[in-house]
């Protein structure tokens, strides 16, 4: 198991323990309307598990399901960019959206949360490592761009 | 007494101890007939709208909420301050003013109120950028009413990006030294982000506090019930998205996220409630999104309108 | 003997002011009008995108953002050199109609029947104990009706904006070209049907609550007239087809009438807390710094003038110069302007729907020049407001604005010529000191938008008050 997965799975822990503990008040719920507000809180825990652990089945899936695809990307993968390189990749004049995170170099070109190349005032074609870091650090996001290359 | 007898009576009294304890009938035996009085008349009200008093303070902004406010329908604003409130303060709107306004608001602080905040906080100067009035003589700046009336406020609802998180006034440079009223407040606040905020997020939840108590939040303080999803997710153009179909300009009716649109990273029910009694939203304009009921607006949402972009892929 | 009135806040206005008066033998000798909101948008706008502008100045204010975003629409097509096509005219024309019309209702409505009807007091926020209420209760009830008749009116009003702005207020819609939106039937429908009950509340509410109420103040007309200058940059106007529906650029200077020039424009800060290397400017010249410790400068106002003058704008210049009202200029005069205003642009975006085509797109795809200047000077619901900006490599590098409240409030220049309002409230007769509803009252028929101000307190000393223009 990489280590997504082993995040992914920590977490699915934390929120059937959660999950666990809204039941536990559910029990006690002296009125109707504190009834309901826990039963959604539970339904929207649910959602979150069902949601993550879609997202292992599907990788496993995805591995299974399509395994010549996989030299390729491996190929992809290992193109060397520079930050010079990498700078031009910013998303105006008709240009991709490239940005890294980790040494790893991904395309968001068309991806809905970076419109006009820019994300919550970050902009494209640049290292963004720690600013992922201090915003997403735990969150299994990385796994879900296309990767193209890796910064050198 | 026999010694069967004995052992009925002794395995009773063990099981009566034991009961006790955990017999929910039994238990209820002790409770007086006020108690059950209590508990009966607490379940009648619940669901039924009690009046509060609603202060409503206009600090370092546009006043636009209270404009916002204004273009509320069911409930409007006079079923607002006729069956669901005493509203008790509002610059822009009450008939005293001076001093006997001020009473109005010093008044309130005795009493149990629902405070409700448009506008930031300006800091720099010791508040003295954004005076709210005069009382006894001394400045009431708008760091030092939110601080006095916020403390003590049964609940809290900041309303608008300034409110929520300084917004446009706290804008880089951020000349006036700008800050959320959660910064200035160490108690909880209700969140509702949005430029303005509309008037049902607000009205709604002033209705779940009085029906029911306060809102489902999530880890940001907006109440689920209006912030749980992104606008991306309920987009009428999304099957434009996701087939790649890109305006180029604005007033074409496909999607536009080459040209900038906040959608995907606004999380706001605008899509579904749209605007002005439901008639139309930003989108549906043929304009993107700008984020403005976004933590990040307006910095983090530039630039609004682009051309220079992407090319299609 | 002199007594000193101070009015902090003066409610029922769009921001925060405080009115300082001395008052000698019961009239008022000596005012100043003091803005305490202070958020430096020119500042903030250096360094962002120019199409921003446009959405960003409409957050200057609440009542009026449209018009915001109408001035900077202009400068930036000026600054472009773009010329919007006829049906982008009316469009953007018509959603700025639509915002003149909820702020007029709201404003005679909300913001000044309070000073003359009595509103029920079951409801806290009409509480007031003066007492100088002098319809009789039959008229007076029937006037407190109408408030909240008004409500519905001018939400419409709103309504009627969303319609083709997307959402009010801040609306979308209004942008380099025209508006965004193309027209449909339904919704030139919709506008219609809208407009239609808006006009009838106007005519058979709104404009006969007015001179019910200017009968029994009838004393309003001899308050707070001001200099008497007055000043409008023109709006609906200069259109290829419909020519002109409502004001030309014009100003009235002691009787006279003369065509207004820009150029004449200047901003002074001789008792402002400003250091340039003149204390008199152009609006594309300069944006000064900061400086508190200027000699005599007792404010942060940058007072502007025409000629050197200061001048009046809103509703009452707009209906005289365009000859539609010339009773006089007064505290009355500016409120039955304002409404008969409104009567007036509902009339004008009546014309204005009859003139739109179905299905026509105005939008292009819009190149931002590296290096441009432009202004964009219109007439909106207080009256002129200007933007003057900069662009230099694709971003805003200088902005300007000055609102309809800079000119109506602004303070003295050191020819010791008072502001616009402090101006209007100078002699007037103050009835009971410990109501002195007449300031309230005058300051009120400016319709106040106060843009930004700051007011610094030193202990014991006399207070200074400070302006900045946003």
């Amino acid at each position: 198991m990489n280590c997504y997965e082993s995040a992914i799975c920590q977490k699915i822990k934390t929120m059937v323990a959660e999950s666990e503990n809204y039941i536990d008040l559910l029990y006690a719920a002296p009125c109707i309307y504190t009834r309901n507000i826990l039963l959604y809180q539970l339904k929207t825990k649910m959602n979150e598990i069902n949601f993550l652990s879609g997202m292992i089945c599907c990788q496993v899936n995805q591995i299974q399901a399509s395994p010549t695809e996989l030299p390729q990307q491996n190929q992809q993968n290992q193109r060397n960019i520079t930050l010079q390189e990498l700078a031009k990749f910013n998303g105006k004049d008709g240009n991709l959206a490239y940005v890294s995170v980790i040494g790893v170099v991904y395309d968001v070109t068309n991806n809905a949360a970076w419109a006009a190349a820019s994300h919550f005032g970050l902009t494209a074609g640049k290292d963004l490592t720690s600013e992922f870091a201090s915003c997403h650090a735990c969150q299994p996001i990385l796994s879900k761009l296309k990767i193209v290359g890796k910064l050198v | 007494m026999s010694a069967d007898i004995k052992q009925i009576k002794n395995s009773w009294e063990v099981g009566l101890m034991s009961t006790t304890k955990t017999c929910p009938e039994y238990t209820a035996r002790f409770q007086t007939a006020s108690d059950l009085f209590i508990k009966v008349r607490d379940e009648i009200k619940r669901g039924s709208l009690v009046k509060k008093n609603l202060v409503w303070l206009e600090l370092t902004g546009c006043s636009g909420n209270i404009i916002s406010l204004l273009d509320g329908a069911n409930p409007d604003f006079k079923y607002l301050i006729s069956q669901m409130t005493d509203f008790v303060y509002d610059n822009s709107l009450m008939a005293a003013e001076g001093e006997k306004a001020m009473e109005q608001l010093m008044d309130i602080t005795n009493k149990e109120y629902i405070l409700a905040v448009e506008g930031a906080v300006a800091t720099k100067n010791n508040g003295l950028y954004n005076i709210i009035g005069r009382w006894k003589g001394e400045t009431v700046t708008a760091l030092k009413a939110i601080t006095m009336l916020g403390e003590k406020a049964a609940h809290v609802i900041a309303l608008g990006a300034c409110a929520t998180h300084g917004g446009v006034s706290a804008a880089r440079p951020n000349p006036a030294g700008c800050v959320s009223v959660q910064s200035v407040l160490n108690r909880k606040v209700i969140k509702l982000p949005g430029c303005p905020c509309h008037p049902d997020w607000f009205l709604g939840t002033l209705a779940h506090i009085l029906l029911y108590g306060e809102p489902a939040l999530d880890s940001r303080d907006r109440p689920l019930l209006f912030y749980s999803t992104l606008i991306h997710d309920r987009c009428p153009k999304r099957s434009f998205f996701d087939k790649g179909i890109f305006a180029k300009k604005l007033g074409e009716s496909t999607c536009m996220f080459k040209l900038g649109c906040r959608g995907p990273v606004t999380r706001i029910d605008c899509p579904i409630r749209k605007w002005n009694q439901y008639v139309n939203w930003p989108i549906e304009d043929n304009t993107p999104c700008i984020g403005c009921a976004q933590f990040g607006f307006p910095d983090q949402m530039e630039p609004f309108i682009t051309y220079n972009t992407t090319r299609e892929v | 003997m002199t007594q000193r009135i101070v009015i902090n806040p003066v409610t029922r206005i769009s921001g925060f002011m405080e009115i300082d008066a001395t008052i000698d033998n019961n009239t008022v000798v000596d005012v100043k009008t003091e803005g305490l909101l202070f958020r430096g948008f020119e500042k903030m706008l250096v360094g962002r995108n120019p199409f921003d502008a446009v959405y960003f100045t409409q957050r200057i204010c609440g009542i009026c953002s449209s018009a915001h975003s109408v001035a900077s629409t202009l400068a930036l097509e000026a600054a472009m050199g773009l010329v919007p096509s006829e049906q982008g005219s009316y469009l953007r024309d018509m959603l700025h109609g639509c915002e003149f019309l909820q702020n007029h209702i709201r404003h005679f409505y909300q913001y000044t029947i309070p000073d003359f009807i009595r509103l029920p007091d079951k409801y806290p926020l009409y509480i007031t104990d003066h007492n100088d209420f002098r319809l009789p209760k039959s008229k007076n009830d029937e006037i407190a009706e109408h408030y909240f008749e008004s409500l519905d009116i001018s939400r419409s009003a709103h309504e009627m904006l969303a319609v083709m702005g997307g959402k009010a207020p801040h609306n979308h819609g209004i942008f380099v070209g025209g508006i965004t939106t193309q027209v449909t039937a339904d919704k030139i429908i919709k506008t219609k049907s809208i407009l239609h009950t808006i006009k009838q509340f106007i005519v058979d509410r709104m404009i006969p609550d007015a001179y019910t109420i200017a009968q029994y103040y009838n004393d309003y007309y001899k308050i707070g007239g001001g200099y008497g200058n007055l000043l409008s940059y023109g709006c609906f106007n200069a259109y290829k087809e419909l020519g002109n529906l409502y004001v030309n650029p014009l100003v009235y200077t002691q009787g006279k009438v003369s065509v207004f020039n820009p150029g004449e424009i200047i901003e002074k800060i001789d008792y402002s807390w400003y250091q340039d290397k003149k204390n008199a400017y152009k609006p594309m010249d300069t944006v000064p710094e900061a400086d508190m410790n200027k000699n005599k400068a007792y404010s942060w106002v940058k007072a502007p003038r025409y000629n050197g003058m200061p001048y009046e704008v809103g509703p009452l210049a707009r209906q005289w110069l365009s000859g539609e009202y010339k009773n006089g200029i007064s505290t009355m005069d500016r409120t039955i302007a304002r409404v008969l205003e409104a009567k007036k642009i509902a009339d004008i975006v009546s014309v204005l729907l009859k003139s739109l085509i179905p299905g026509v797109s105005v939008q292009k795809k819009y190149a931002i020049p590296t290096s441009a200047v432009g202004a964009g000077l219109i007439d909106t619901t207080r009256g002129a407001l200007g933007h003057w900006l900069k662009i230099d490599n694709g971003k805003l590098s200088f902005y300007q604005i000055i609102t309809p409240s800079a000119w109506n409030l602004s303070t003295r220049g050191n020819d010791n010529l008072k502001g616009t309002a402090e101006q209007a409230l100078m002699g007037t007769t103050i009835h009971n000191f410990e109501n002195p509803v007449e300031l309230g009252r005058i300051i009120r028929s400016f319709d106040p938008c106060v843009s930004c101000a700051t007011h610094i307190y030193y202990q014991g000393e006399f207070i200074k008050s400070i302006q900045v223009v946003p």
